[in-house]
């Protein structure tokens, strides 16, 4: 079986990667997909991205790159399955129901850092 | 250089917990006067608080509805959220829809209000959603500040905590009047879903609940939804005005305007028609989970007279738990700011 390109450990692997070239003693944070079990990830900003974390972890100051992903509408809305598993395991009913959910934007992740290059296009755009 | 005039309530300001985050408030005449427009304004309002802030424009000579359907005069025009001196640059700022009053309009909604006492005022309420980038709730968001619901209620998304802010409270503040700070409670839970049916309104953006109906929909749960948040709302005695004004334009409760139990409180007291055969049994159970059973309500042996009904507003209409009642000038500063 061959999986697809890009796929979420793979992701996972080529962050981790792009830190590892510089130092192998520097180390790799990431933060905000930690229930994502299954996902396809964008290819190419993934390249970019490893791009990024290559160009922050150059820095011989820099000991750990935190890479921290957020919704970037930082209001969404997602479906919320109510469902009633029997004894048996099986599924005998389900409610389909839905909720948004308001995040915080980056300027919070953003606070205490110097300098910020913000490399993103406008929404709408890949 | 010019210089911008806001009505300022800092962080912490008011009983108990107090306000979650900043609020400024803005006068669109004291935009124009500063020579800057609004999205001027609002970055340097953003820059000079530094922190989490809920920044609202107002056209102090439109009109707008509340929740329930009652036209008043005043209107939010703009929202926004700063925080760290930044607003964000898509999701930071967003404008009410002009909109256009028609015969049309008029025989769908409650707007007969608006021909009877405003007619050839511009109308505000909520954003036009085709103009939006994102089809995103009303809501503005930089960083902690989120400003919800057409600038109706204000949270800090990192400490969670939220201020509910009816229109009507902050026209007060606007017009430097007295204001009540206290705890919204079971009533006002069950009776901010009783909406009216509205394009472009402040919560939803079509017509999607009509008077008589409930927006919550989820029987006992609805009084306990939005409990015991701080809120600013207006003095009972002006808002018992308000909803007269509207009884007197023929608005019938639960037929054109909406059935909180304020409004309900109101019509009972003074004798006025009530929809009962409109009102949906979703809504029923909702108000009677706070006290109010649709099925045995008598209007009042003698009726009340106007007069007698905005003096004893604060026994007639239920609602907000723990209020103290402030003098707006005691909450809020006039700051002139460089911009």
């Amino acid at each position: 079986m061959k999986l697809m390109h890009t796929s979420l450990p793979e992701f996972k692997l080529k962050l981790q990667s792009a830190v590892i070239k510089q130092s192998p003693n520097k180390s790799l944070e990431i933060k905000g997909i930690e229930n994502l079990k299954h996902a396809k990830m964008q290819s190419l900003r993934t390249g970019r991205i490893e791009f990024a974390i290559q160009e922050i972890a150059e820095d011989r100051d820099i000991e750990k790159v935190e890479v921290v992903i957020l919704p970037r509408v930082p209001e969404t809305m997602h479906t919320v399955i109510i469902k009633g598993v029997g004894k048996d395991g099986t599924s005998k009913k389900a409610i389909i129901e839905s909720i948004n959910i308001i995040h915080p934007t980056e300027e919070v992740v953003l606070a205490d850092v110097k300098e910020v290059d913000d490399r993103r296009p406008l929404i709408g755009r890949h | 250089m010019g210089k911008l005039t806001i009505r300022f309530m800092k962080q912490g300001t008011g009983p108990k917990q107090g306000l979650p985050i900043n609020v400024a408030f803005i006068d669109k005449r004291d935009v124009e006067a500063s020579g800057k427009n609004v999205d001027e304004a609002i970055q340097a309002v953003s820059k000079v608080v530094g922190g989490p802030v809920g920044i609202n424009v107002f056209d102090m000579d439109a009109v707008t509805t509340t929740s329930d359907g009652l036209v008043v005069e005043g209107a939010i025009v703009t929202m926004a959220a700063g925080d760290l001196g930044k607003v964000h640059r898509e999701f930071g700022i967003l404008h009410m829809e002009e909109i256009q009053v028609t015969s049309e309009l008029i025989k769908e909604e409650h707007l007969t209000q608006w021909k009877k006492y405003y007619e050839g005022r511009k109308l505000y309420r909520g954003p036009n959603p085709n103009k939006k980038l994102i089809p995103v709730h009303n809501v503005c968001i930089t960083g902690k500040a989120v400003n919800n619901n057409s600038a109706t209620e204000m949270m800090n998304a990192v400490t969670m905590e939220e201020i509910l802010l009816p229109i009507l409270g902050q026209l007060q503040i606007m017009k430097d009047g007295p204001i009540v700070f206290g705890l919204t409670g079971e009533v006002i839970s069950v009776g901010i879903g009783m909406t009216v049916a509205e394009k472009y309104g402040r919560v939803f953006p079509s017509r999607q609940f009509r008077a008589g109906d409930t927006a919550h929909g989820c029987g006992e749960y609805a009084k306990t939804l939005k409990c015991d948040i701080p809120c600013i709302v207006v003095p009972k005695s002006v808002l018992a005005k308000c909803i007269i004004q509207a009884l007197d334009a023929d608005m019938v409760p639960w037929l054109h305007i909406g059935c909180s139990p304020a409004v309900l409180a109101v019509a009972i007291a003074r004798g006025n028609e009530v929809a009962i055969d409109n009102i949906t049994e979703k809504a029923k159970l909702e108000l009677k989970s706070v006290g109010f059973d649709v099925d045995k309500l008598k209007p009042a042996k003698v009726a009340m007279n106007d007069e007698e009904i905005i003096e004893r507003a604060d026994e007639i209409i239920p609602g907000v738990v723990e209020p103290v009642m402030y003098d707006s000038s005691k909450i809020v500063t006039r700051m002139t700011l460089s911009i």
